[in-house]
């Protein structure tokens, strides 16, 4: 039975599970640089030990409301087809395994987030997690706009 | 072995094969780069002996390492193209025009056939023809039947002179393998012995310089005896068992250069144990024979020749200058940079942190202590910094040496007749700047055969020399390159150019332009005044993407052409794309960084000298406008100093075009790295890239010239 490991964090009251596989680390909000002209869900790029990577608002990107600093607040960063990028969340919680039976496809009424951010939805008892497509979270669409 | 693993993935056959192959690319495609300007060079010289030998033992490691990869057609193909090399090298047969032509089509052939290895493709090229007309003039009537003539090179340098001390490497197996493999290849193998000044101090130290000089031209295998017993025992002198392929004479004169030796010989090296090989083997020879002595005296004192050596010199004249190089992947090497950066700025922690422990324990001398090795530990940092960034500097003779072959072909091509001039070969410049300049020069080189040099009928007829000249020289001026490409031929009809220009309405009747001007309307899009097209050079496009093409390396071209007298181009560019000089402004809460290249200057203007035209804030400088912008609005920045009076400016510009950029403050002046903001984010108007200053915080780069372009759009729509 296959099975998958997950990053759980927190965004607002949703709990979202990304692929472990696809978290490169985990880091502590540095300083941030604001890039103007850039996708409004772009909130800027950070220093990682020398090369420069933007960092998503995952709360912008979600549409949700933005919200300050606390001491949970976390950028995890990601690498998606060699492109290396945070997400900011509100907070990191734990890794998890997941079967594969315990996941169903998105439903079709989006939970307050755009479904081609949902991979799908994992179940651990009583606890609904959504699963993050992550190639999505940096996708086409905003090369589309920012260009020309 | 056959070709029938390529069918299928060569990667999949295992790691170890894909890095075996990637390796077999690199050096094929070098050893094909060396035979191609090999035979350029001896269809101008002939019968080089040297050189000849250089291209057949090119030409035999490329057949070997095919052969290891299963490349059958590479094989037939080297093989037959060594046979040919052969027979020239053995004098049998003399260069002519045919043999450099289809030696020329061999190395095209393979090229193509690498193309489709590197491909994972099977090698369909077809390849029979040549190795059939190889073998007709392999085969072709010998000279004068002379068979002897192979043993020509050995006999050539002096017999020995005296007996060469005997000594004992005591070589290990690999080492012995190393040297038989030198020897089979066709490298030479020296035994070198070096005696010290009989005052000589600190021999161990020379010993080592000796060792050092010896690397740069090649390899040392072995001293006797070792470093650490010369150190202890202080002997008079030592042997060094080197594979090199500079003469014995480089190789004497490069050690001399090593003070405190009173001699230096170079010998032939043989494995005393091994059977002497037949005479006539190439020039590694496997003969004791003395080459060189050299006493102090006679030492001239002539260029250190580890200049030339550390030069990938293109001109195969000194032919076997092979240099003693590693290939390093290129993201190591910016892993590298990064690393040290992040030194740097660490270590900008650290002084502060010794700073604020002296403004705690003042009288403590482990502070002070802390704080001078934190002093020394900066110069050191800088030091490194810069060798890694010198890591990336290449000759540009790499870019140079494909054009010589280009010009024959497009002068065979046209009927014309032109020598390429090369010059400036060793001046370097960062690698980035290296991949990316080929394919302008080559455009502007095209354009000087097709457009610039005439037929050498018409030539004759206006007193010019037969064969025409194109000329590429590079040097350095200041933080940049110039490279200079020029002929000696028809040049451009300004006239013409004016009138098309007109004709295309990119000028209007009234404009008043210097002859500069009316030049430089080349490289506006959609120009071109070739009444003829031809398959050389486009159709029109062509001057305009070469000028975006360098302006978008922070480079900028001008033309200068005479009537009668030739074209000459000049092209100027930053030295490296990895480092620029820029000016720190604050706006808001952020800082700017904008290139100092293109700042010309920085004023404080009242606000009530700024007024607004059509919209536009502008103000008066020296009798000309100059439209504002402020990076508060165009890059929508809370500002802190709303009603600051007098404001900040930076006057920047780009080519005749200026404008003023409105800012709160200025910080100074800094060297920064150059750094992409990824593939998400690159392509952001007005931001050029990122760089990382001393506190670790990410500063964006400026684009100024996508800025003028903004601020030129904006002002014509409003007018």
């Amino acid at each position: 039975m296959a099975e998958e490991q997950l990053v759980t964090l927190n965004l607002e009251k949703e709990e979202f599970g990304i692929d472990i596989m696809m978290v490169q680390e985990i880091i502590r909000i540095p300083a941030i640089t604001r890039v103007p002209k850039a996708p409004e869900y772009v909130e800027g790029v950070i220093n990682l030990r020398g090369n420069i990577i933007p960092v998503v608002d995952l709360r912008t990107r979600f549409r949700m409301d933005r919200t300050d600093d606390t001491d949970l607040s976390r950028i995890i960063v990601l690498q998606v087809d060699k492109k290396v990028f945070g997400v900011r969340v509100d907070a990191v919680n734990e890794v998890l395994r997941l079967n594969d039976e315990d996941i169903e496809p998105p439903p079709p009424v989006a939970l307050g987030v755009e479904t081609r951010f949902i991979r799908g939805v994992g179940k651990i008892g009583e606890r609904l997690l959504i699963l993050l497509n992550a190639d999505q979270i940096m996708d086409e669409e905003f090369n589309h706009e920012s260009f020309e | 072995m056959g070709v029938c693993f390529m069918s299928e993935d060569p990667r999949d056959a295992g790691v170890d094969l894909g890095e075996f192959l990637e390796f077999y690319l690199l050096d094929s495609q070098e050893q094909i780069e060396r035979l191609g300007t090999g035979l350029l060079q001896l269809e101008k010289e002939g019968n080089n002996i040297t050189l000849i030998n250089d291209l057949f033992r090119s030409a035999h490691s490329l057949k070997g390492a095919s052969g290891t990869m299963g490349f059958t057609p590479i094989v037939a193909l080297t093989h037959a193209a060594e046979d040919l090399l052969d027979r020239l090298r053995q004098g049998k047969t003399e260069v002519t025009m045919e043999i450099i032509d289809i030696l020329l089509a061999v190395t095209d052939r393979v090229k193509m056939m690498l193309e489709q290895v590197k491909q994972n493709q099977e090698i369909t090229v077809e390849f029979v023809d040549l190795t059939e007309s190889l073998k007709r003039l392999t085969e072709g009537a010998p000279k004068d039947g002379t068979a002897a003539a192979a043993e020509g090179e050995a006999k050539e340098e002096d017999p020995a002179l005296k007996d060469v001390p005997v000594v004992d490497f005591a070589l290990t197996a690999a080492e012995k393998a190393e040297v038989a493999n030198a020897l089979e290849t066709g490298h030479g193998v020296f035994q070198v012995e070096i005696a010290f000044d009989s005052k000589a101090v600190m021999r161990a130290v020379r010993a080592v310089m000796a060792v050092q000089r010896a690397e740069s031209i090649g390899t040392v295998v072995k001293s006797a005896p070792g470093m650490e017993e010369i150190e202890a025992e202080n002997c008079a002198k030592f042997s060094l068992l080197l594979i090199c392929d500079e003469a014995a004479g480089e190789i004497q004169e490069e050690l001399m250069n090593v003070s405190e030796l009173s001699g230096v010989e170079v010998h032939f090296y043989a494995d005393p144990l091994a059977p002497g090989k037949s005479p006539g083997e190439a020039v590694g020879a496997a003969k004791r024979e003395t080459l060189l002595q050299a006493e102090p005296a006679v030492k001239t004192d002539s260029q250190p020749a580890a200049v030339m050596a550390a030069t990938t010199a293109p001109d195969a004249a000194k032919g076997n200058s092979s240099v003693q190089t590693i290939r390093v992947d290129t993201v190591r090497m910016d892993n590298l940079i990064n690393m040290a950066g992040e030194m740097v700025i660490t270590r900008t922690r650290l002084v502060q942190n010794g700073l604020d422990l002296k403004d705690a324990h003042p009288d403590d001398h482990l502070v002070s202590q802390l704080n001078e090795t934190n002093m020394y530990l900066g110069r050191l940092m800088n030091d490194l910094q810069e060798g890694i960034m010198r890591l990336r500097m290449v000759p540009i003779g790499t870019v140079f040496s494909r054009f010589p072959r280009l010009v024959r072909d497009l002068a065979r091509k046209t009927g014309k007749e032109i020598t390429l001039e090369l010059r400036g070969e060793e001046t370097e410049l960062d690698k980035t700047v290296v991949e990316v300049i080929g394919d302008p020069m080559m455009h502007l080189i095209r354009n000087s055969v097709d457009h610039g040099i005439e037929m050498p009928e018409e030539r004759q007829l206006t007193d010019k020399p037969k064969i025409g000249t194109i000329l590429l020289d590079a040097y350095h001026e200041g933080n940049h390159i110039v490279i200079l490409i020029s002929d000696d031929g028809q040049g451009l009809s300004l006239e013409k150019i004016k009138a098309k220009a007109l004709e295309k309405g990119l000028i209007s009747e009234r404009e008043e332009l210097s002859d500069r001007d009316v030049g430089n309307l080349i490289f506006l899009p959609g120009f071109s005044t070739a009444d003829q097209v031809t398959d050389i050079s486009g159709r029109g496009v062509g001057m305009d993407v070469v000028k975006k093409a360098l302006s978008n390396l922070g480079g900028s071209i001008d033309i200068d052409t005479k009537r009668g007298k030739g074209t000459t181009f000049t092209i100027r560019l930053p030295l490296t794309l990895a480092i620029i000089q820029a000016l720190l402004v604050n706006v808001g809460e952020e800082v700017y960084a904008v290139p100092l290249s293109s700042v010309l200057e920085t004023l404080l203007v009242e606000r009530k000298d700024i007024k607004s035209v059509g919209g536009l804030p502008m103000i008066q400088l020296r009798g000309k406008t100059l439209p504002m912008i402020s990076l508060h609005k165009k890059f929508d920045i809370p500002t802190r100093q709303e009603k600051a009076d007098p404001l900040c400016v930076v006057v920047v510009g780009l080519g005749e075009k200026a404008f003023g950029l409105i800012v709160d403050e200025l910080r100074g002046q800094q060297e920064v790295v150059i750094k992409s903001l990824g593939e998400h984010l690159n392509n952001l108007p007005g931001i050029a890239g990122a760089t990382i200053l001393g506190d670790g915080k990410v500063t964006l780069i400026l684009d100024v010239g996508a800025l003028v372009q903004e601020i030129m759009i904006e002002r014509k729509n409003r007018s």
